[in-house]
């Protein structure tokens, strides 16, 4: 506050400005100041001191130095991200010449509520709102020129995003996005690309801009389209869709960490070991190890932590801290309800629609509350401290937080209660941000008197909850996998390796699943030895049991005590396990038309790769390859992309001009979407001789018998012309299928996708967990990918699935039903209705009575709905709180006097 | 026929691990639906019982949205 | 549950398509929406509770806390319980099947202990003629004496001069 000496602020682009004692930004962890030492005037000039002068708290010390700390580790993990592309780069599209040339990360900024214009957007150069704006993409990417010729994966999606963000704030604005190819092949990516075309209307264009001009007040774009046609336009503002660069130390890490980089400055590792790094016991993960997406680098980073796991086995818990509650406090528990009510504003998530004081005024009036504010972020580390202090401080002994969605938040703050030995079930939330502010953001008034209704049925709750107890079941220190391809494999060793007993699942007679189809990888490793190699150390690990043509029937139990079947040989097997990972992989679709079955000269990649691993012999007549990719994928029989065709088109005609270098090869094709490093051998290809010639779905190429041949009809864009070219063999690039999932989503309960691959816990932050506690997911029956993010991805699984097992104890939830004896009539009807098979009749006396089994029971509440004597209660969901929740519906209160009445 | 300005008040149970879930999703995507209905967070949809709709309509709501 | 809430509704008069019952997985935010605004719009067309009984606030109303009392009777809970265990070991989870049984077993239940409940409602206010009653709870005087006869029988309501009281 007292700081006087401004600079620029950093975290916002530069486009605002900060002091040099700053918070980056609100949910910066932790969210206490920091002061700039480039900037300070203290610490340049000796002059100054206002801040410590001023801290009440005297948490200034400016006589602190820096230090070197020696620390003994195991491993060492390297994630410095990705760094920027070069400002130079960014001067050939005028950037710096022209104010309203920006770059992507400046318009992330423009557009932000949080941002320096509050999410108003406008151009730099008049500070008025532009209508008509142009994404160019690849700027820094797929550019040799620059020295970057990879593609950097993640600018094609997030310059959509930018774009519909954009259209939000502004309806009208005229928004063109010029590809090279829209590279959205992402998990739902191609789906949500589609969504945001439709409903924004922007002008996708495939062309890329090479310069850009001012004229008076606006800038001058000139392409030529594929059709060989020349184009001009005027636009209010240009956004350079940047791409991911190397970090600028990556020499620095390499020569620190002694490990070598590729050709781009990036890590260097390998797609059978994509997260180490030439030297032993250095590991790598995130956007150093090649440019890509949020969901890929938390997985890497997961997996990275299965591999230190493996290596620390032996002292794991000797330096671990345990975390102690204070004990409960009884009694203030049963004193009358003392609600205190935190009201979040989220900063402007909330607070920019919904009115968060009168909301919070609002509560005051309700009674039992004993207390009430507002807070700007309730989850961050300060306010978390602050509400611990408020409750205290006023003997609350009901919390109510009306902020987000508790399905995400509740643990936070209940984890907060029991810091303060308060029951973490005394809690309750009102979600006025996923389902309020955000969704009725053009509605500011309705919106604050849905979150006054939402604070008011949550204080009817909160009244009547009552503490619950937090049992803990031992752990089955084992784990279950499913599918014994590359992805099974990697994790049944890694869960092993870290320590666990370990069963693979596999339902052929032997082990490698879609590995076994491969000869070589994308970066021309040989896949038979990868295969080779991971089948040996699976086969002869000891604490891996490997089932060979078996097949899971049937799985009972919850996280940390799973009972299982399997059948093998017509046998069935009872196993105990404490963990699950589903690594059943996935299929190359085998497509329908396109003469695929009827002639032999038409064959998939993979079948293709079979033929090329019989050596030159196989081409000796071949003249013409036709390759056609997305048949099948992308809106045909499989509505998704499926990420790895085109990598493996291009791997595959390369394979072909090694060895037959006077082969024609053509590949047609949507959008050629080798990302990453992959980028580099479609150029090779291109510069190889193979002619690459793009296609519309609605002028698909076709596949004809003539006589004993036959030959591929297309248009050519570029000649503007129907061509016909005679095959030999013809490619078919037909995507991956789900492998047949429902059954197993049937019997385990976890979701899939509507593509019909299983449904993670959440693309980004949870992207190989499922909704059920205990089971992961990695590999293809998450979604198409490549070996080298298949592995990274099993090895993630593994990290997730060895922590319920390193821990060995789980809590039990809390939520589960508690059946009255004493009204409980014996009736059964509960324990035929239970889904979860969580209710026994147990003998009492003469007759039988109803008994929960807690640590099965979900909390679903079947049993409780349908008991004929209201003998059956759900902890957290009472009848007589939802009834609660009910009456406070109603504004003006409604069955209160019924409720006096039963008490 | 819809009646103009009038606003009918909903009562929505909603099942946490699905239409609770779907309902986080879309405030992530931003997507807007009309501000009237009020929510009651269930484990299950199994959960609700006949009682709590019919009470839910004696209380005023003008509908009920059980959404699994 | 869903279609005895919905006949349950029915039997009081009150459109049972205001209780939607809709399937929205954790993936499908858009499909939520789209169930969400065409509800509510649904709703809108309707207008307020009691639109179309063309009843007061005040009938609608005791006519519900009837319907809750109803439904929170043994009788009544055992035949849904009993029908959801049948459905449970059939496997036949068709709505027509559905409809079917629940039409047979549990709405009848429902119907008698609800009529039961509302005449004790309407009762407190005084003493009123069966053809009266029969009218009000939307039954005949027939089935009404039927229902009436054991809460006689039981002490819990006697005959008067001008009709039934409570006792």
């Amino acid at each position: 506050m007292y700081c006087p000496r401004p600079i620029a602020d950093v975290y916002n682009e530069r486009l605002d400005i900060t002091r040099a004692t700053h918070i980056d930004f609100p949910q910066a962890i932790p969210t206490s100041y920091y002061i700039d030492p480039k900037a300070c005037l203290r610490v340049n000039y000796q002059t100054c001191n206002l801040c410590a002068q001023t801290c009440t708290a005297g948490a200034i010390d400016f006589s602190q130095k820096p230090k070197n700390l020696k620390l003994k580790v195991g491993s060492v993990i390297l994630a410095p991200g990705f760094g920027r592309v070069s400002h130079d780069v960014l001067e050939k599209f005028g950037y710096g010449r022209y104010p309203d040339v920006v770059t992507s990360y400046e318009f992330e900024r423009l557009t932000c509520a949080s941002g320096p214009t509050e999410g108003h957007l406008i151009r730099p150069s008049d500070h008025t709102t532009p209508k008509k704006i142009a994404f160019l993409q690849c700027i820094g990417s797929r550019d040799v020129t620059c020295d970057n010729g990879y593609c950097s994966s993640v600018c094609c999606m997030y310059a959509i995003k930018e774009a519909s963000v954009a259209k939000e704030h502004e309806p009208d604005l005229d928004i063109s996005l010029f590809f090279m190819d829209v590279r959205t092949q992402g998990k739902g990516f191609d789906a949500a690309r589609k969504r945001a075309e439709e409903k924004y209307g922007f002008n996708v264009i495939r062309a890329r801009v090479p310069k850009i001009d001012q004229i008076d007040s606006q800038l001058a774009l000139t392409w030529t389209t594929d059709d060989g046609q020349s184009h001009s336009d005027l636009f209010d503002m240009v956004v350079l869709s940047v791409g991911l660069d190397a970090p600028e130390d990556a020499h620095a890490i390499a020569d620190i960490a002694g490990i070598e980089l590729n050709s781009y400055d990036f890590c260097k590792t390998s797609h059978g070991a994509p997260l180490s790094t030439t030297k032993k016991g250095v590991y790598v993960a995130g956007a150093f190890q090649g440019p890509k997406d949020i969901p890929e680098s938390v997985t890497q980073a997961s997996g990275v932590a299965a591999i230190a796991s493996e290596l620390l086995k032996e002292g794991r818990g000797t330096q671990t801290v345990t975390i102690t509650y204070p004990e409960e406090d009884k009694a203030l528990e049963e004193e009358e309800p003392r609600i205190g009510v935190f009201v979040c504003h989220c900063g402007v998530n909330i607070a920019g629609v919904v009115d968060v004081k009168a909301v919070r005024d609002y509560a005051a009036s309700l009674p039992n509350v004993a207390y009430y504010e507002d807070t700007l972020y309730s989850c961050s580390q300060d306010a978390l401290k602050a509400i611990a202090e408020k409750v205290k401080e006023n003997r609350l002994n009901r919390v109510v937080i009306a902020a987000c969605s508790p399905r995400t938040h509740e643990p936070l703050f209940q984890e907060t209660l029991r810091s303060i030995g308060l029951n973490p079930a005394l809690f309750e939330m009102a979600n006025i941000r996923d389902q309020c502010a955000w969704v009725h953001a053009q509605e500011p008034e309705e919106a604050t008197q849905k979150s006054k209704d939402l604070v008011r049925m949550a204080v009817a709750k909160a009244r009547l909850l009552e503490p619950l107890a937090q049992p803990t079941v031992d752990v089955t220190p084992k784990a279950l996998v499913l599918g014994g391809g590359a992805a099974g494999m990697t994790v049944a060793l890694s869960i092993a390796d870290q320590g666990f007993e370990t069963i693979l699942v596999e339902k052929s007679k032997e082990l490698g699943g879609n590995l076994r189809k491969l000869t070589w990888t994308v970066d021309g490793q040989d896949a038979r030895k990868i295969l080779k190699d991971l089948i040996k150390k699976v086969e002869k690990h000891p604490k891996i049991d490997i089932m060979l043509e078996a097949e899971l029937e049937s799985t009972s139990g919850y996280v940390g005590n799973f009972t299982s079947t399997v059948s093998k040989g017509g046998k069935t097997e009872m196993v105990n396990h404490g963990v699950l990972v589903i690594a059943t992989g996935g299929e190359e679709h085998k497509p329908k038309g396109y003469c695929y079955g009827e002639s032999r000269q038409v064959v998939t990649q993979l079948e293709l790769e079979q033929k090329i691993a019989k050596g030159k012999s196989a081409f000796k007549t071949t003249k013409n390859v036709v390759m056609i990719q997305c048949v099948g994928s992308r809106g045909e029989d499989l509505q998704h992309c499926s990420r790895l065709c085109c990598t493996q088109a291009v791997k595959n005609a390369l394979k072909i001009k090694e060895l037959k270098p006077e082969t024609n090869v053509y590949i047609f094709y949507r959008d050629m979407r080798t990302y990453g490093f992959a980028e580099d051998l479609y150029r090779e290809a291109r510069q190889k001789g193979v002619i690459f010639l793009r296609y519309t779905p609605d002028q698909k190429p076709e596949v004809v018998k003539q006589g004993r041949g036959i030959k591929v009809n297309a248009y050519d864009r570029l000649l503007g012309e129907d061509i016909s070219i005679p095959a030999n063999l013809v490619v078919l690039s037909t995507g991956i299928a789900p492998g047949e999932n429902e059954n197993l989503s049937k019997l385990l309960k976890v979701p899939l996708t509507q593509e019909g691959f299983f449904l993670e816990a959440h693309a980004k932050l949870r992207p190989v967990e499922v909704a059920v506690d205990g089971i992961y997911l990695c590999g293809l029956a998450h979604g198409p990918k490549g070996l080298e993010e298949a592995v990274s991805q099993a090895k993630a699984a593994a990290a997730k699935a060895a922590i319920p097992l390193v821990k060995g104890k789980v809590a039990v939830e809390p939520i589960v039903s508690h059946i009255d004896k004493a009204t409980c009539i014996g009736c059964g009807i509960c324990a035929t209705l239970c889904p979860f098979n969580a209710i026994q009749m147990v003998k009492d006396g003469k007759r039988k009575k109803a008994e929960t089994i807690t640590a099965s029971c979900k909390g679903c509440g079947i049993c409780a709905s349908h008991c004929p004597v209201l003998a059956i209660n759900m902890g957290g969901f009472t009848d007589e709180e939802i009834f609660a929740q009910i009456h406070a519906f109603s504004p003006e209160g409604c069955g209160e006097e019924l409720e006096a009445e039963k008490k | 026929m819809t009646q103009e300005g009038y606003n009918p008040r909903i009562l929505g149970f909603f099942c946490h691990w699905c239409c609770y879930a779907a309902a986080d999703s879309a405030g992530v995507s931003r997507y807007q639906y009309p501000p009237n209905v009020r929510v009651i967070r269930v484990m299950c949809t199994g959960r609700i019982d006949v009682r709590f709709i019919l009470e839910a309509f004696k209380c005023g709501a003008d509908g009920v949205f059980t959404g699994g | 549950m869903a279609e005895a809430a919905r006949q349950a509704l029915e039997d009081i008069g009150v459109d049972p398509e205001r209780m939607e019952l809709e399937w929205a997985s954790a993936a499908e935010g858009p499909r939520f929406v789209e169930l969400i605004t065409r509800c509510v719009n649904s709703i809108k067309e309707k207008g307020p509770l009691g639109t179309e009984s063309n009843e007061a606030e005040e009938d609608v109303k005791r006519k519900l806390e009837a319907a809750v009392e109803a439904a929170s009777a043994s009788k009544v809970r055992t035949s849904f319980g009993m029908l959801a265990k049948k459905f449970h070991k059939d496997g036949d989870y068709s709505p027509e099947a559905i409809k079917e049984a629940v039409a047979a077993k549990f709405t009848p239940a429902f119907r008698k202990e609800r009529i039961a409940q509302e005449i004790k409602l309407l009762l407190k206010k005084g003493p009123m003629s069966i053809t009266k009653l029969a009218k009000i709870v939307g039954s005949t005087k027939a089935e009404l004496e039927k229902i009436v006869a054991p809460l006689i029988k039981k002490g819990i309501l006697k005959e008067e001069k001008k009709g039934l009281a409570l006792a």
